[in-house]
């Protein structure tokens, strides 16, 4: 072995309970980073592969580009296409079932054309029989009643459904619930847990209200024809409103995903940077206390590289050593985040997740950054340690250098401090994200000269509760300024970030709840039991609205449509609303000088009228065109206003009266229903009878809004739960680095300690005086946090207002005091092991430690 | 042959009011096998003289040969090579690397020259057992007395078959007995194996093994006498006003 190597592996087993609190920081971000990685890659998996189950069998998938819904003939016009066999148009649409009814949430209805269908891809049947010519010519002439369609399920689906040929099944539907006969099964692949239902094209169109309307074309390509060709003759012939090809490239939810992974990435990267303060402060004080035996080194003739190799050996053993474990920590932190996570994703996505999936790019971004970050952290002591000359080895260090390197940094901090304001100002989101960055690197370098005056503040009240035993803390803590400093900025990032989150989070929360309470102002809510408007729900026809029209007790009515569009490679939803009606039961939270005036005109000549965050995000604003392409084409509108209401606020939206939505894109069916109460009505009963009326709508849930009101309290609590968890996530390097930081004091100051002991203080006196220490740096860390942190949560909340986020802002007194008592907590339990260390030292060992 | 040859060497710490002369043209050799111990009152420049002799420092004027190199040319990196090579130290304090063995502490200078780990090690432990710590071999520094600590950096210094050894006050933390076994040791070492030895000390009873002393005092050689045995060493010392 060589000697570098042996000599790293002997000093880090000669300082295990050091060492061990270095390797746990750099296992803990790994572990991050890695296990929170495998959980997302999982869900797109699966995603991606019921996707491709979906669509795998087949040659040629043709979907609309704003995923909306589209005119059958579509499919006409692919079928002429040279080069394809034959295409059959699909509707598909996920549907939710009645809960308790089935053992499954969601299932997907596909409509079909039997006949084009079995020539595009096989159906083979196990039991029964497929769908045939007099299914589709029965069901074209079906309203609703009368008889029960025919449907055929996949093996998979009829067994995790527990049904049979000849079994009835129910799924709700434009009329309430429709009963379909199951006429055949099967041999056909989907996902494991993916469950699909085939009727006839008419049925399905039918219960979905959705008029002459399919969501896909399915094609096959002549054996023998080039597929890229066929492909690129169909995308011609279609028109740029249609993706040909995969599905998966234009799912919102991936969208999404791929945001989650980001985030969490962040997290990730945000706890091996504060494992990185950890490494950097322990090798700084290994190089101190090593001194002597790095000048012996060099005197016997090691060279300057062989001892900055043996530091960065030693960093890459730990580096490599904590990559390893936080690996296999975080493989099983993700397997079981994903076990508990599957019951929520099979329910509310219908798909099923299996292992977690660790991709190419994860590994190399959790053994790059374990190993990199704790490898470049030891850089900067390991070259210190090899310009040590045998010489100053020898004598004690310099303090005066050093002042001066405090004094100047603390000058460039400040520059970079003001720099910081000026972009935290600027209320543009990117500059303002980049600058909270910024400024905490400023006042990371400013500390150092903090240390002094802040301890000898605060020195004050730690003497009310330590007499003895401050004062010695406090000159520990001034004498090793710089370990202290990286120590208290890596205890000040992490309480600025939680401060800043849980800020800009209060301000979001309680945002929403005071917007609900303005523009939610009717009495009862009919909304789509999965909250999602646009995507997964199965509209209503009129009838429901006529029922609940008539329901004794209530009073005006509007109801919201939705349809979807796209606007360039964005898509975004366009709800169909009545103007006069939506005003009298909720109301618009208004900008851009727009007010109820502009909202009267939509319904005439294609005005439209857009949300805070699609306007901002686009930079529209009130009296400009707008081109959308939308199921009927490429169609103009005028933007006639600006506003946000409460359910689409966090979604890019726009709003069109309910007859341009039927014109452009052919919906009818209503999503969300708004009533209020006639005044002096007893709201419970007739709360009670449209209970009763939708029944027949299980795809609805029905809400008192008060109640409703409550519910969203509820989930942002929900929220608020996982943030904290967040929080806590955040905050536990911080915690590592101040027990780090007092665990190397004390182990540097072993000789002093033992000397206190030998002329008379007692165990309990040094265990106070570790303390008082502890104290000293988790308040300094703390209370730097704070004020960084309040001021980055404004300048958060100010930007978001300015992306179309309307909300006040609160300060966050709660945040504070978690943060103070946190801090003050930590400062404690990082005491424990040190002081319990410091204690039981052997005054003889202690005074021959070396 | 003269194994260290020193011509008017001097050392000058700070500049202008602050400057200190620590050494004043201080001219000294010492011949292969030679046994030299460095007598003076503190802060006479014995420290200095050793430091710039053994190239951790470099003289502000003058000159060191080192086996008829001089090294005032020299780089860090043939500095360092030249120690690990033709140079052992022994110092007072911090002689060892605490998380090593005794062998592995002595096999040292041989492993940093890169020579293969059983052979250093067979070498190393091979020294041990010449001074008698035979014994000892697995032990760590914590697990020996000051004196076996001392005489493990002693073996160290020999390892690597250095010409000359350079010892800074190598008993100063001794009890008498322990120094004195430490001197018989450096005795054995000039007179059995022919190295060279420079050594400060401050004890007369040490500085009575060697064969010769040279006497300082504020920066300058003040006397250099032959000397052989116990009573010549008292008589030298009291010429100078030592004793
Ligand atoms: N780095 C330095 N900067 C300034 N002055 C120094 C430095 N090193 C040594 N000196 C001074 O040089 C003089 C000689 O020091 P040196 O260490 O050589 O003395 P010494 O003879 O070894 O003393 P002792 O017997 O106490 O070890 C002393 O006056 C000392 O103060
Ligand atoms: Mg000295």
């Amino acid at each position: 072995m060589n000697v570098q190597l042996t000599l790293a592996i002997r000093y880090l087993k000669g300082r295990k309970l050091r060492t061990a609190l270095t390797t746990l920081a750099i296992v803990f971000g790994v572990m991050l980073l890695f296990g929170l990685n495998g959980i997302l890659p999982a869900m797109l998996q699966s995603l991606q592969s019921s996707m491709v189950a979906a669509t795998g069998q087949t040659d040629l998938v043709v979907t609309s580009k704003s995923t909306g819904q589209f005119d059958a003939s579509v499919a006409a016009t692919v079928a002429g296409v040279d080069g394809v066999a034959a295409a059959t148009p699909m509707l598909r649409v996920p549907v939710a079932l009645q809960p308790k009814k089935y053992p499954v949430g969601t299932i997907s209805l596909i409509g079909v054309d039997p006949d084009s269908a079995v020539s595009v891809r096989p159906y083979p049947v196990t039991s029964g029989r497929f769908l045939t010519a007099d299914d589709l010519a029965a069901d074209r002439v079906w309203t609703g009643s009368g008889r029960n369609p025919s449907v055929t399920l996949p093996d998979s689906t009829a067994k995790s459904l527990g049904l049979g040929v000849g079994d009835t099944l129910e799924i709700p539907s434009a009329f309430g619930v429709t009963k379909l006969e199951v006429v055949g099964t099967l041999d056909i692949l989907t996902v494991p847990g993916n469950d699909e239902a085939y009727v006839s094209l008419p049925a399905a169109q039918a219960m979905l209200d959705t008029g002459n309307r399919i969501s896909e074309v399915d094609a096959a390509i002549k054996a023998g024809s080039d597929r890229p060709t066929v492909t690129a003759a169909a995308q011609k012939a279609v028109g740029d409103a249609y993706l040909t090809g995969g599905v998966e490239a234009n799912s919102s939810l991936f969208a999404s995903l791929k945001l989650g992974s980001f985030i969490i990435n962040m997290f990730g990267v945000f706890a091996i940077v504060m494992a990185g303060f950890i490494i950097l402060n322990t090798f700084r004080t290994v190089v101190a206390e090593r001194r002597h035996d790095i000048g012996m080194l060099r005197a016997i003739g090691a060279s300057q590289r062989t001892i900055f190799g043996m530091f960065l050996t030693e960093s890459l053993v730990q580096g490599v050593l904590g990559t390893a474990i936080g690996i296999v920590v975080g493989y099983g932190l993700s397997s079981a985040a994903l076990s508990g996570l599957s019951s929520i994703y099979s329910d509310l996505l219908h798909l099923s997740v299996g292992k977690p999936v660790f991709l190419p790019s994860t590994w190399i971004l959790a053994i790059g950054m374990g190993v990199g970050v704790t490898v470049l952290s030891a850089l900067i002591p390991a070259r210190a340690a090899a310009r040590i000359t045998p010489l100053e080895a020898m004598r004690p260090q310099m303090g005066d250098v050093y002042e001066k390197v405090v004094t100047r940094r603390a000058w460039i901090g400040a520059a970079i401090i003001a720099a910081a304001v000026a972009g935290l100002v600027s209320r543009n989101t990117s500059v303002v994200g980049f600058s909270s960055v910024v400024f905490l690197v400023g006042l990371a370098l400013v500390t150092p000269a903090l240390v002094k005056p802040v301890t000898d503040a605060f020195g004050r009240a730690i003497d009310l509760a330590f007499r003895q035993e401050g004062a010695l803390a406090r000159a520990n803590l001034q004498r090793n300024a710089g370990r202290a400093a990286v120590t208290a900025s890596a205890m000040m990032v992490s309480v600025a970030v939680v401060i800043a989150l849980l800020g800009t989070f209060t301000s979001v929360f309680d945002g929403f709840i005071s917007y609900i309470d303005k523009a939610m102002g009717a009495d009862f809510l009919v909304i789509p039991s999965n909250m999602l408007l646009s995507t997964g729900t199965v509209g209503a026809n009129d009838a429901l609205l006529r029922e609940v029209k008539a329901t004794e007790g209530v009073g005006d009515v509007a109801t919201l449509r939705v349809g979807r569009a796209a606007m360039g490679t964005t898509s975004l939803q366009v709800i169909g609303i009545d103007p006069v009606a939506y005003q009298k039961v909720a109301s618009f939270e208004f900008s851009d000088g727009s007010s109820q005036v502009d909202l009267a005109k939509l319904g005439t000549d294609s005005t439209i009228m857009v949300n805070g965050i699609f306007a901002a995000q686009n930079g529209l604003a009130k009296g400009e065109k707008l081109k959308l392409e939308t199921p009927a084409g490429t169609k103009t509108y005028t933007i006639a206003a600006v506003g946000s209401d409460y359910l689409n606020a966090k979604l890019a939206t726009a709003y069109v009266s309910q007859s341009e939505l039927e014109r452009d894109f052919g919906v009818t069916a209503d999503v969300v229903i708004m009533a209020n109460a006639k005044s002096g009505a007893d709201k419970a009963a007739s709360l009670a009878s449209l209970k009763s009326t939708l029944k027949d709508f299980p795809q609805f849930a029905l809400y008192d809004t008060k109640e409703w009101r409550d519910l969203q309290v509820k989930t942002f609590q929900q929220v608020y739960g996982a943030m904290y968890f967040m929080l806590f996530v955040l905050a536990v390097p911080s915690l590592l680095a101040l027990l780090n930081t007092l665990a190397i004091g004390v182990l540097a100051r072993t000789r002093e300690i033992g000397m206190l002991r030998a002329i008379g203080s007692t165990r309990k006196q040094v265990r106070r005086m570790v303390i008082a220490e502890s104290l000293l740096l988790a308040s300094l860390g703390t209370v730097l946090g704070m004020l960084a942190g309040v001021w980055l949560g404004y300048s958060m909340v100010d930007a978001m207002n300015t992306v179309g986020f309307k909300m006040p802002y609160y300060f966050p007194y709660n945040g504070l005091a978690i943060a103070l008592v946190i801090g003050m907590t930590f400062g404690v339990v990082a005491a424990l092991i040190p002081a319990r260390q410091a204690t039981k030292l052997d005054i003889v060992a202690a005074l021959h430690y070396e | 042959m003269a194994i260290v040859e020193a011509k008017n060497l001097s050392r000058v710490y700070g500049s202008g009011d602050m400057a200190v002369t620590a050494l004043d043209a201080v001219s000294l050799s010492v011949e292969a096998g030679e046994f030299v111990a460095v007598m003076g009152p503190s802060g006479c420049g014995k420290s200095t003289l050793l430091n710039l002799i053994g190239g951790l420092d470099t003289p502000s004027s003058g000159s060191v040969m080192i086996d008829g190199r001089d090294i005032a040319g020299m780089n860090d990196t043939e500095l360092t090579a030249l120690r690990r090579q033709r140079i052992g130290f022994v110092f007072q304090f911090f002689n060892l690397i605490p998380v090593l063995s005794s062998v592995e502490n002595v096999a040292l200078p041989l492993v940093l020259d890169g020579k293969k780990a059983d052979e250093a090690n067979a070498a190393a432990s091979d020294w041990l057992k010449r001074i008698g710590l035979g014994d000892r071999l697995k032990n760590r520094p914590d697990q020996l007395s000051g004196g076996q600590q001392q005489r493990v950096a002693v073996a160290r210094a020999l390892v690597s078959e250095p010409a000359l050894i350079l010892a800074d006050e190598p008993t100063g933390n001794l009890d008498s007995r322990s120094s004195d076994e430490i001197a018989a040791l450096l005795k054995q070492v000039s007179g059995e194996w022919g190295r060279a030895i420079l050594m400060v000390t401050h004890d007369p009873r040490i500085a009575a093994h060697a064969d010769r002393i040279v006497f300082m005092r504020d920066g300058r050689v003040v006397d250099d006498a032959k000397i052989s045995g116990a009573e010549s060493a008292r008589a030298a010392m009291e010429k100078v006003g030592l004793l």
